[in-house]
C-alpha cells in the first residue's frame, strides 16, 4: 500500500479535517462579522465532500483495509455516513436557529465538522489507543458545544453536567482498557481477540472489563445506568446540539461497542450479550415511564432517546451471526431510520422554540391551523419513533425485534414489545395535542429556509427508507457481513 | 535504566531532605523571639499590604494555565519524537511538521482573540 | 527489596495524599494534597522503568495542570471564609461503593495471572515510543493535536466571552 492509497481511503477524515482548519482560518481571517454565514456554507461544502468520498469508498466495494489503528471497512464507511449526514442537517438547521444568539458562530460550526471527524475516526478504530482518542476527542467537543450559550445558565449546567459525568465515564472506560492490556500484552482489538480467552479466571476479568468500557460507550449512546447527564444536558443544550447528541454521538458509542465486543472479546459473547440485554431492559423501561410525565418537549425526547437506545441495543445484545436476522444489522438499521427521526422531530422543536421561544408541550396546542406542514412533518416523526409502518421507524424495530425472537429471547422480546405500546401512548399524545387542543394563539409560525431543507431532506428520508427499503438494507446486509466475518 | 540506576537520586533526597529540614526547625527551636507588628507583616520590608492576598483572581490567570498546558503536552510529545529522530527520516520530520503546524493554527486563534492581552 | 520497601512507602504516601485531598476542609489545601498524590504516583511509574509516562507525569500534572486547578480555585471563590465541609450526604454511599469496587478488583487481580504477559522494558523505550508516534501511531499523534486546537478554542470560548 503506497501513500496514495492511504490517503485515498483516509479522504473522509482529511476532508473534514481540512474543512475545520479552513473555518477556524477564515473566521478570523474576516473582518467583519456575518452571523457565522459563511462558516456554516464552507462546513456545509466541506461535509458534502466528505459524504461523496465515503460512498465512494462505500460503493467501490472497498474490502475491509486496517492500516494505522484504523479500519476502512464498510461498517465505518456507514456510521462515517451517517455522522457526516447528521451533522449537516444540524448546521443547515443552525444557520438560522443560532443566529445572534452568540458571538463565537465560526467556531461553533468549527466544533460541529470537528465532532464529525472525531466519530469517522472513533468508528474506524481497530486499536484501544483510538478508540479511547476518538471517544475523548467526541466528549470534549462536545461539552463546549452543550455549553454553548454562555449567557444561559441552563446550557452551562448542561455543559459542566455533561462534562463531569463524561470525564468520569472515560476515565472508568480506561480502565476497562488497561484490563484488555494487562491481560493480553496489545491494544490492537484483533489481537486482544486472539489472545483473551474465556476460561477460568479471566473470563471474571473479562466481564469486568466489559462493565468498565460499557461505562464509556453507554455513556455515549446514554443507556441505563449511564444516562443520568441526558436529560439536563439535552434540555440545556442548543437545540441543534440536542439533535446531534441524540443521533450521530449515540450511534458512534453503539458504532464503538460494537466493534469492541465484536473484535476483541468474541469469546466472550454469551457474557456481554447477556450484560447488554439487561442494559436495554432497563432503559427502555425506564426511559419510558419517565418521558410519560414530562411536559417539556426537548426532555420528553431525551426520556424517549433513553428508550431509543434500550431498543437499539437490542441488535447487539440479540446477535446471531448467520442468523436471518443476525441483530447486528438491525442495529444499523434502526440507527439509520432513528437519524432521520430524530433529528427530524427535533428540527421541528427548534422551529417552534424559535417562534414562541418555548419547549413546553403546550406551545403545540393546536399546531395544525398554525403551521399545517410542521404538525404533519411532526407526525410523520413521531409515528416514525413510535415504528408505525410503513415509515423508517418501522424497520428499525422489525429487524431488532425479529433478531431478537430469533435467538429465542422471549422475554426480553415481550418487554420491549410492552414498551413500545407504552411508548406510543406519549408520542401520540403529542399529535393529540397539535390536532385536537385548541390553542388562544393564532399567529402563522414561519420557518427559516435552512431549517425547511433539513425538515425536508429529514422527512423525506423517513419515507424513502420505509416504503423502499430494499436498497438499505442490502447495503447494511453487506456492511454487516464484513464486520462479522472479520470478527467472529 | 533499572531502579539501582535511581540510587544516587534516593541518596542525595535522604541527604538533602534533612538537612532543609534542620535548616528550617533549627532557628526556630534555638532562635530568639521578639515579634512585633512590623515583623510580622507578610513582606517585611518593603510596600505596606493594601489587601488581603487570597482575593479572587482575574480570569487571565486561568487562560495563561490552559495555554501552558496544551503547549506542555505539545512538549512532552516533541521529547520522545527528538530522541529518536536520527532514525525517522523525512517521514518524521514532515509528520512532526503537521503536528506543529495544526497547533500554529490553535496558537494563532489563541493570539487573534486577545487572550495574550492583559486587560 | 529495597525496590519493593521504596513501592510501599510511596503507595501510602500517594494513598495518604489522596485521602488529604478528599477530606481537607480547605479546598486550596485539596489542591496541595493532589498535586502531592501526584508526585508519589510519579514515583510510582519510575519504579516500574515507565520513564516516559513518569516524565509526562511531572511534566504535565505536577507542572501545568496544578497549576490550572490552584488557578481555578484563586479565581472561582474567595481563598478565606469559605472552608465547607467536603461531606455530603451520600459520602457513606460513595465511600461503601468505592470499598466494594476495590475489594472486587483486589479478589480478581489475585486469581488472575498477568505475569505471563510482562515483558522487560526495552533499554531504549523512549526512542521506541518516539518511533512509534509516527509510523504505526501516527493517526492518534496528529489527531492528538486536532484535540488540542480544539480545547485551545474551547477554552477561549469559556473563558473570555462573558468580558467582552
Amino acid at each position: 500500500m503506497n501513500a496514495l492509497d492511504i490517503l485515498q481511503l483516509l479522504s473522509p477524515e482529511l476532508i473534514l479535517a481540512l474543512t475545520g482548519f479552513v473555518v477556524v482560518s477564515v473566521d478570523l481571517a474576516m473582518r467583519r462579522r456575518d452571523e457565522g454565514r459563511t462558516a456554516a456554507t464552507i462546513a456545509l461544502l466541506g461535509l458534502g465532500g466528505a459524504l461523496v468520498a465515503t460512498l465512494l469508498l462505500a460503493f467501490a466495494g472497498t474490502s475491509t483495509v486496517e492500516a494505522f489503528t484504523l479500519a476502512i471497512d464498510p461498517y465505518s464507511l456507514f456510521f462515517k455516513a451517517l455522522a457526516i449526514v447528521s451533522v449537516g442537517l444540524v448546521i443547515l438547521a443552525s444557520i438560522s436557529f443560532m443566529r445572534g444568539k452568540s458571538r463565537y458562530l465560526g467556531e461553533y460550526y468549527a466544533l460541529l465538522v470537528f465532532a464529525a471527524l472525531a466519530i469517522s475516526l472513533a468508528v474506524s478504530a481497530t486499536n484501544l489507543v483510538m478508540v479511547y482518542l476518538g471517544i475523548e476527542f467526541l466528549s470534549i467537543t462536545s461539552y463546549i458545544l452543550a455549553s454553548y450559550f454562555r449567557q444561559d445558565l441552563r446550557s452551562q449546567e448542561a455543559g459542566v453536567k455533561y462534562f463531569l459525568y463524561g470525564a468520569v465515564a472515560g476515565a472508568v472506560m480506561l480502565y476497562g482498557i488497561s484490563l484488555l492490556y494487562g491481560a493480553t500484552g496489545s491494544v490492537d482489538l484483533a489481537t486482544v481477540g486472539a489472545l483473551f480467552s474465556a476460561e477460568g479466571d479471566q473470563r471474571l476479568l473479562g466481564i469486568a472489563a466489559i462493565i468498565l468500557l460499557l461505562a464509556g460507550f453507554g455513556f455515549k449512546a446514554s443507556l441505563v445506568p449511564f444516562h443520568q447527564w441526558a436529560p439536563d444536558t439535552y434540555e440545556g443544550a442548543p437545540t441543534p446540539i440536542t439533535a446531534f447528541l441524540s443521533t450521530a454521538s449515540k450511534a458512534a458509542g453503539f458504532a464503538v461497542a460494537g466493534r469492541v465486543f465484536m473484535v476483541a472479546l468474541p469469546n466472550l459473547v454469551a457474557d456481554w450479550t447477556a450484560i447488554l440485554g439487561s442494559l436495554a431492559i432497563l432503559s427502555m423501561t425506564l426511559g419510558n415511564l419517565v418521558a410519560l410525565k414530562q411536559t417539556n418537549l426537548k426532555r420528553l425526547l431525551a426520556y424517549s432517546s433513553i428508550a431509543q437506545a434500550g431498543y437499539i441495543v437490542l441488535g447487539l445484545a440479540a446477535l446471531n451471526p448467520g442468523g436471518d436476522f443476525d441483530g447486528v444489522g438491525g442495529l444499523l438499521i434502526y440507527l439509520l431510520a432513528y437519524l432521520f427521526t430524530n433529528i427530524g422531530a427535533f428540527l421541528v422543536v427548534m422551529a417552534i422554540e424559535q417562534h414562541s421561544g418555548s419547549v413546553d408541550l403546550a406551545a403545540y396546542n393546536g399546531l395544525i391551523k398554525r403551521a399545517p406542514a410542521l404538525a404533519l412533518w411532526m407526525t410523520l416523526f413521531l409515528l416514525s419513533l413510535a415504528g408505525i409502518p410503513p415509515l423508517a421507524g418501522f424497520f428499525g424495530k422489525f429487524f431488532v425485534f425479529a433478531a431478537v425472537v430469533e435467538r429465542n429471547l422471549l422475554t426480553l422480546a415481550a418487554i420491549a414489545a410492552v414498551n413500545a405500546v407504552v411508548a406510543a401512548f406519549y408520542y401520540l399524545n403529542i399529535v393529540r395535542a397539535m390536532f385536537f387542543v385548541e390553542s388562544e394563539e393564532q399567529k402563522p409560525v414561519s420557518v427559516a429556509a435552512g431549517l425547511s431543507a433539513a425538515l425536508a431532506i429529514s422527512g423525506i428520508m423517513v419515507l424513502v427508507i420505509g416504503i423502499a427499503a430494499q436498497p438499505f438494507i442490502t447495503w447494511i446486509s453487506r456492511s454487516v457481513e464484513m464486520v462479522l466475518v472479520s470478527g467472529m | 535504566m533499572t531502579s539501582a540506576d535511581y540510587l544516587p537520586i534516593l541518596i542525595l533526597i535522604l541527604i538533602a531532605a534533612p538537612f532543609a529540614g534542620i535548616a528550617i526547625l533549627l532557628p526556630s527551636v534555638l532562635g530568639p523571639k521578639n515579634p512585633n507588628r512590623m515583623k510580622q507583616e507578610a513582606i517585611e520590608s518593603g510596600m505596606i499590604p493594601f489587601a488581603d492576598a487570597r482575593r479572587r483572581f482575574p480570569v487571565q490567570y486561568y487562560m495563561v494555565a490552559v495555554l501552558f498546558i496544551i503547549f506542555d503536552i505539545e512538549v512532552i510529545f516533541l521529547f520522545p519524537w527528538a530522541v529518536s529522530l536520527n532514525q525517522l527520516k523525512i517521514f518524521g520530520l514532515i509528520e512532526m511538521g503537521v503536528f506543529l503546524g495544526i497547533l500554529l493554527i490553535g496558537y494563532l486563534y489563541v493570539w487573534k482573540k486577545g487572550a495574550f492581552e492583559w486587560e | 527489596m529495597a525496590q519493593q520497601a521504596l513501592f510501599l512507602i510511596m503507595a501510602v504516601f500517594t494513598l495518604g495524599m489522596a485521602l488529604g485531598t478528599v477530606t481537607s476542609r480547605n479546598i486550596f489545601h485539596s489542591a496541595l494534597f493532589l498535586v502531592g498524590s501526584f508526585a508519589g504516583v510519579a514515583v510510582i511509574y519510575f519504579l516500574l522503568e515507565a520513564e516516559f509516562v513518569g516524565v509526562a507525569q511531572i511534566i504535565i500534572y505536577i507542572g501545568a495542570i496544578a497549576t490550572l486547578i490552584i488557578f481555578a480555585i484563586m479565581l472561582s471563590r474567595s481563598v478565606t471564609g469559605q472552608n465547607g465541609s467536603p461531606m455530603n450526604r451520600q459520602w457513606a454511599f460513595a465511600a461503601l461503593g468505592a470499598a466494594l469496587l476495590f475489594a472486587a478488583l483486589a479478589w480478581l487481580f489475585s486469581r488472575v495471572d498477568f505475569g505471563s504477559t510482562a515483558q522487560p522494558v526495552p533499554e531504549d523505550a523512549i526512542a521506541l515510543i518516539g518511533a512509534g508516534l509516527v509510523t504505526e501511531y501516527v493517526i492518534p499523534f496528529e489527531v492528538a493535536s486536532i484535540l488540542l486546537l480544539v480545547a485551545l478554542v474551547g477554552a477561549i470560548l469559556i473563558a473570555r466571552e462573558r468580558h467582552s
